[in-house]
């Protein structure tokens, strides 16, 4: 029974790979228009806080990571961004943190700073308090 | 101004709770204690301090009929305090508990009152007329965590709980003997004590604060994640919404009206929520209006802490998108943790009640005035 269990997560996990590097192409060609906040759009889209396979989580990571870095306008970005990424953005940005990388922790800081002006605390809280939905 | 007054009590208040026809008030000031104080003359006097605790009482609730104070304690017992002349005089109730009592509330009708405890488990407590005893049941292995708050359907049959893992559920306490089989109606008509009526998984952390609408037909509960969730049409096909707030998470709700909830938390400063005709939840407003006061913008430690980690603490978070002084132009100033109801005798629901909080305060809120909210009472 639990290896059954595991097979479907398995090739759950699978199926979200793919997904997530169809995402990968979809956000490169939108950052060659520079489009830099649809791109950040589409990795947020469908991300795999469900799932607890590490590698489905760390693949989105990578793809939300490649979209973040590339904003360079943060305050233009929030004029495009709807306010129901925040939450999952907020999840993101802490993700970075945890990285210790200086260069992503400055540009997680820097648009941590310009979210929580416009989400709140509780944002913050949200991302904070939830131990199942982790990204 | 919705709050009508304000007194410093203590340095810290746990909960609190009114007599009958609230001229007393009994509060916990975060010790093995419960002071009672009556207002004489606009002045707090105090007229009792009930001692048999051994350690911090965590919940106490006075009956409005029977005039009757249930308290819980982290010393996991409780005590049924009736007042026999002059004097307190309490009985103990054995609750049988090997943690920490959390909150205490009477049935609607009085003759069953519920304890939420550290051990996972509910009491339901009743009194045994031949051996003049309360009689503690246990609803066990259905919680995963603690159990936070205790809220009793107005029907004295259904029992919703609130708990540290996150679920808020709902219970059957109909106890042969105490209660009788008509009052028993809709989706309980034939469950057992103890059954589960529903779980209600909702939040992913900590939930705190139950309450149901007068009726009984909603459920308003909060989540640590910043949520305030809304239940409508418990039973086998429930109705759940949920708001997510702004700004730091709440701890307890009450309900004013069918339409109208207010929510109290770690913000210092109470929430309206309300339903509009479609009945969908929103947050309205705050209750106390802000002030914009050129003093200390930084009211919760955890906006200090804002400050630090940007090294900047008067820049950027302190334009209109996040405005923190509310915790200290407010009149509460430190977490509100404790919300009652003043109804008159009967009615289950009033535009007044109380707050307590860990800045040792208690104030009374009236919406009597408030013209905008007036449409939802």
């Amino acid at each position: 029974m639990a290896g059954a269990e595991a097979f479907v997560e398995a090739d759950n996990a699978e199926a979200i790979i793919t997904r997530i590097e169809h995402k990968s192409r979809k956000i490169e060609s939108l950052l060659k228009q520079s489009k830099p906040v649809e791109a950040l759009k589409t990795a947020l889209e469908g991300s795999p806080p469900n799932t607890r396979d590490e590698r489905c989580k760390s693949a989105n990571w990578i793809v939300v990571h490649r979209a973040l870095m590339a904003i360079k306008d943060v305050e233009g970005m929030f004029s495009s961004l709807d306010p129901e990424y925040y939450d999952i953005l907020m999840k993101y940005l802490y993700r970075g943190l945890s990285t210790g990388d200086r260069p992503t922790c400055d540009q997680c800081l820097r648009i941590h700073e310009k979210l929580t002006e416009r989400a709140g605390l509780g944002c913050i809280l949200r991302s904070l308090a939830d131990t199942v939905n982790t990204v | 101004m919705a709050a009508t007054t304000a007194h410093q009590f203590a340095q810290c208040i746990n909960c609190h709770a009114w007599s009958p026809e609230q001229s007393m008030i009994a509060l916990c000031p975060n010790n093995n204690e419960v002071h009672i104080y009556r207002l004489l003359e606009d002045k707090w006097e105090r007229l009792h301090v009930l001692q048999k605790h051994d350690q911090i009482v965590s919940g106490i609730d006075w009956s409005a009929r029977s005039n009757r104070i249930v308290t819980a304690s982290h010393d996991r017992n409780s005590y049924v305090w009736n007042l026999e002349g002059p004097e307190w005089v309490p009985t103990l109730v054995i609750l049988r508990l090997n943690r920490a009592a959390l909150c205490v509330k009477w049935s609607p009708k009085e003759n069953k009152f519920a304890v939420g405890s550290g051990a996972k488990t509910v009491c339901i407590c009743y009194y045994e007329q031949e051996n003049n005893w309360w009689v503690s049941k246990l609803i066990r292995k259905r919680h995963d965590s603690s159990v936070t708050s205790v809220a009793w359907h107005p029907n004295n049959i259904l029992l919703a709980t609130t708990s540290t893992d996150g679920k808020c559920r709902v219970f059957s306490t109909f106890i042969k003997g105490v209660d009788a089989k008509d009052s028993r109606t809709g989706p309980s008509s034939d469950s057992k004590f103890g059954e589960q009526i529903i779980q209600l998984d909702l939040s992913f952390s900590w939930a705190f604060g139950v309450k149901w609408s007068p009726s009984g037909n909603t459920l308003a509960y909060v989540g640590h994640n910043s949520m305030i969730y809304f239940v409508d049409d418990v039973g086998p096909s429930p109705l759940a919404q949920n708001v997510a707030l702004r700004d730091l998470p709440l701890r307890d709700v009450i309900f004013v009206s069918e339409r109208l909830v207010i929510g109290v938390g770690f913000d210092c400063n109470p929430m309206v929520f309300a339903a509009d005709r479609q009945g969908i939840w929103s947050f309205i407003r705050y209750l106390c209006e802000r002030k914009t006061s050129s003093g200390p913008k930084y009211g919760s430690q955890f906006s200090e802490a804002f400050g630090k980690l940007y090294g900047q603490p008067k820049q950027g978070l302190n334009n209109d998108g996040v405005e923190h002084s509310r915790s200290r132009g407010g009149i509460h100033e430190n977490c509100i943790n404790c919300i009652v109801s003043l109804g008159q005798p009967g009615i289950s629901t009033g535009k007044r009640f109380s707050t307590s909080g860990l800045d040792g305060k208690v104030v009374i809120w009236d919406l009597e005035d408030q013209a905008d909210l007036s449409e939802y009472l």
